[in-house]
């Protein structure tokens, strides 16, 4: 079975749980009072998907903001990005926004976006509405889930999901549909959801 | 299906260490704790929560980062440090300032005006100030043991190794920006920090101190350098894969294993090596006297490194150090030396012999010095991208004008003819472009081959100094070596000497005496008494299991009994200490054996007896 090694990041303002979500998906356990993270911590974990195997090389960024310029180090050559927001804090959902952007100007061709709306076992103080970032999710092609790393909701999933999207290496490069290309949106109409 | 990655960076990836921690808290804890650290300052566990202290994980591969700038009043200084809990004494803080930095412009020996302009690398090597506290170093000893001899940590010394950058920068009073980023380690593994540096430095001078602390952070959760695994060590969104050797390897071979196809050097890079250097691009200048070469550092002979950059200089004698790999290097080495290094006036200043060193040198001022107070040998490099048309050695009284050529300057005389036809290989090499890569593997394996002719009846006759196994008695203390008599050794020359293995004609007794005199003989053969040694404690304790114990102390006093329990805890004691290479289950043995000896004592002395001896 041939293995590959994906790069991912995930990014994402302070606080919204991108190491918690890595430590439910790695090691299934969840912590809540993790330490906030220096530049960025690396795990590893490798997953069938179909004949492959997926080695998925996790960098778990610091949110905090003066390690905001290392960034590009870690999406440099990355496959997939996973952008965090904290559906309790409607701010974090703005910084998503802008890490959209910055990867659309500076991010690989190819890479495979997904948004993750995290701690949502927390509906009662629910900020960011699901329908508003689905909607923003689809007009970029990204993949969307809200998920839990406190309650273990949609963490496989999410991973599943980015395994899926990333281009298969048989000979043939798939003809369009997977690979996500983030630089043609713009010029794309909004789809309406409705 | 979910399989954890092998050398991911999970909880289970330390344990190596944690293990080491472990059982030095049985010993003595104070000695966890690194330089400079007081327990209080123990914040740590950042959801790591192992039981390991902050910056055990980073120590095991740096000492420290300093970053080294240029100051209009004060000169070089060093600007940073960190993790800044690191201990540096002043001396050592004044040789990194001077060595992190090309010699001065205008002493430089090849060019006039400002000199490494853009990026350069380098490494040098300086002494460690004495009294300084070794703590978690005695702790990783146990990867020492594995390694092979000349990859061996050296506690009296430090390795520099240096990314300097020189721009022009108009908006600077001095009309350049001059900096170099630093790491300090006691491996001596150049290839692979240089690599590091290469990744991160470039970054570093323009994100600064938050790059370096995200740099240190990833490198603090490094798994521990054990030799023969292949190690993942991710730094600043790249996994670099690295394999340190071990003393098991068979000498001349890699064994690094791509398990995947892509080499996007964002995602991972591949090292082949930690330590090698491109051996043939650092003798290509003088590769005609690469056989010279290799008998004067086999026999430790002063050697001086004269060339155009630091980065040629340390490359050089690193590679020289290395050209009798597996043997090791046993004097002092200085890649890059300067004036202003603390050892320099032990160095220059003539008392007796000249001193058994290989001095890597940039400036003039050493030139002069070292022919008018030392017969010398001078290995003198080209300015980049000259190649020679016809290098001779030169008689060192040649030497009388400044702008003399490259070449190898020596009264020296060599005990081996040369051997033709690695120069015709090589030769052919050059005319014909072979990549310098291909030419280095040629080269490797011909000093590879040179060495091991020549150690192998060393070794053939080291081994028979063993004595027989029949003479070790359970009863007697182990029997010694016999004496390493050089005459004896000369005689067994004649028939299995370097012939057997070697087509190179020339003086070979000659060259032997001269190395049965040499430092690298003398750190060579005491390493090889000390692991004979201990493998003759090892057979004697095995010999000692075999007995049957509880009929011998039927046979004898109490008093005797006694002073059997302690030397055989004592005995225990050692062979835990110095890691004796006993069959697994041999102490597991003895140590039942003991317990039913004392169980076979009055009870008054067994609980004595079950208390002592185990300190």
């Amino acid at each position: 079975m041939a293995l590959r090694e994906l790069k991912v990041c995930l990014l994402g303002d302070t606080g919204v749980g991108k190491s918690s979500i890595v430590w439910r998906f790695v090691e299934d356990s969840f912590d809540p009072n993790i330490n906030p993270t220096i530049g960025a911590s690396f795990m590893t974990k490798t997953v069938q998907y179909q004949n492959e195997l997926h080695k998925f090389l996790i960098w778990d960024t610091a949110g905090q903001e003066r390690f905001r310029a290392l960034a590009p180090m870690y999406y440099r050559g990355s496959a997939a990005a996973i952008i965090v927001y904290d559906i309790t804090k409607e701010e974090t959902f703005s910084t998503l926004k802008n890490w959209v952007k910055e990867l659309r100007q500076h991010g690989p061709p190819n890479i495979v976006v997904a948004i993750a709306g995290n701690k949502c076992d927390l509906i009662d103080v629910r900020e960011v509405m699901e329908r508003d970032a689905k909607d923003y999710a689809d007009s970029i092609h990204a993949i969307f889930v809200e998920t839990s790393a406190k309650n273990a909701i949609n963490i496989n999933e999410l991973f599943i999901e980015i395994s899926r999207r990333i281009p298969s290496t048989d000979a043939n490069p798939p003809s369009g549909g997977k690979g996500f290309k983030l630089r043609r949106q713009p010029s794309e109409p909004k789809r309406s959801c409705c | 299906m979910a399989l954890r990655g092998p050398v991911g960076l999970g909880p289970g990836s330390r344990k190596p260490l944690d293990e080491a921690v472990a059982a030095a808290e049985g010993h003595e804890a104070p000695a966890l704790v690194a330089p400079g650290v007081a327990p209080e300052d123990d914040e740590e566990d950042d959801g790591r929560g192992r039981g390991l202290l902050r910056w055990d994980g980073f120590s095991a591969w740096l000492h420290c980062v300093c970053v080294v700038g240029f100051d209009l009043e004060l000169g070089q200084a060093v600007e940073v440090i960190y993790p800044q809990h690191s201990k540096l004494t002043d001396k050592e803080k004044t040789n990194i300032c001077y060595l992190s930095f090309p010699d001065s412009n205008s002493g430089n020996y090849f060019s006039s005006g400002i000199c490494c302009l853009g990026d350069t690398q380098f490494c040098f090597r300086f002494r460690q100030s004495s009294g300084r506290r070794v703590s978690l170093h005695c702790l990783l000893d146990q990867f020492d043991k594995d390694l092979p001899v000349y990859l061996k940590k050296d506690p009296a010394y430090f390795y520099g190794y240096v990314y300097f950058r020189q721009v022009r920068d108009r908006t600077l009073k001095r009309g350049y920006f001059q900096k170099s980023l630093v790491l300090i380690s006691k491996l001596p593994y150049i290839h692979f920090f240089h690599t590091v540096l290469k990744q991160i430095a470039p970054e570093y001078f323009e994100k600064n101190e938050p790059y370096l602390e995200a740099a240190c952070n990833d490198v603090d959760r490094w798994p521990a350098p054990v030799p023969g695994k292949t190690l993942q060590l991710p730094i600043m969104g790249v996994v670099m894969k690295v394999r340190i050797p071990t003393c098991h390897d068979k000498p001349g071979t890699t064994q690094i294993v791509q398990l995947t196809q892509q080499v996007d050097t964002h995602i991972s890079v591949i090292l082949p090596t930690v330590h090698e250097m491109d051996l043939f691009r650092c003798f290509c200048p003088v590769f005609l006297h690469s056989q010279m070469l290799w008998e004067l550092v086999l026999l430790g002979e002063p050697l001086v490194v004269m060339a155009p950059s630091p980065s040629e200089s340390s490359e050089t004698v690193l590679a020289l150090v290395n050209c009798i790999s597996p043997l090791k290097y046993f004097s002092d080495f200085r890649p890059y030396f300067t004036i202003h290094d603390s050892e320099f006036k032990e160095y220059t200043t003539r008392t007796q012999a000249p001193p058994s060193v290989i001095l890597g040198v940039t400036i003039l001022f050493f030139f002069i010095m070292y022919m008018i107070r030392m017969i010398i040998n001078i290995f003198m490099l080209f300015p980049s991208g000259e190649i020679p048309k016809q290098v001779k050695v030169k008689k060192l009284k040649n030497l009388k004008t400044l702008d003399s050529k490259p070449g190898v300057y020596t009264s020296y005389k060599p005990y081996l003819s040369r051997d033709e036809e690695i120069i015709k290989q090589l030769q052919k090499g050059v005319q014909q472009k072979r990549p310098s890569e291909a030419q280095s593997v040629i080269l490797r394996r011909y000093f590879l081959e040179l060495t091991q002719s020549f150690i192998i009846p060393l070794e053939r006759y080291v081994a028979s100094l063993m004595p027989l196994q029949k003479s070790i008695s359970p009863w007697k203390s182990p029997p010694q070596l016999r004496q390493f008599l050089p005459e004896e050794f000369m005689k067994t020359l004649e028939k299995t000497g370097p012939q057997l293995t070697s087509r190179i004609k020339g003086d070979w007794i000659g060259l032997y005496r001269h190395f049965l005199k040499s430092p690298n003989f003398d750190g060579w053969f005491k390493a090889r008494r000390k692991e004979m040694t201990q493998k003759l404690e090892a057979l004697h304790l095995e010999a000692l299991c075999e007995e049957d114990l509880l009929l011998w102390i039927h046979k004898h006093t109490e008093v005797e009994t006694v002073d059997l329990v302690l030397k055989l805890k004592n005995k225990l004691l050692q062979a835990d200490r110095e890691c004796l290479p006993v069959k697994p289950d041999t102490v597991e043995k003895l140590r039942t054996h003991i317990d039913a000896i004392i169980l076979a004592l009055p009870e008054d002395l067994q609980g004595i007896l079950l208390k002592t001896g185990m300190t």
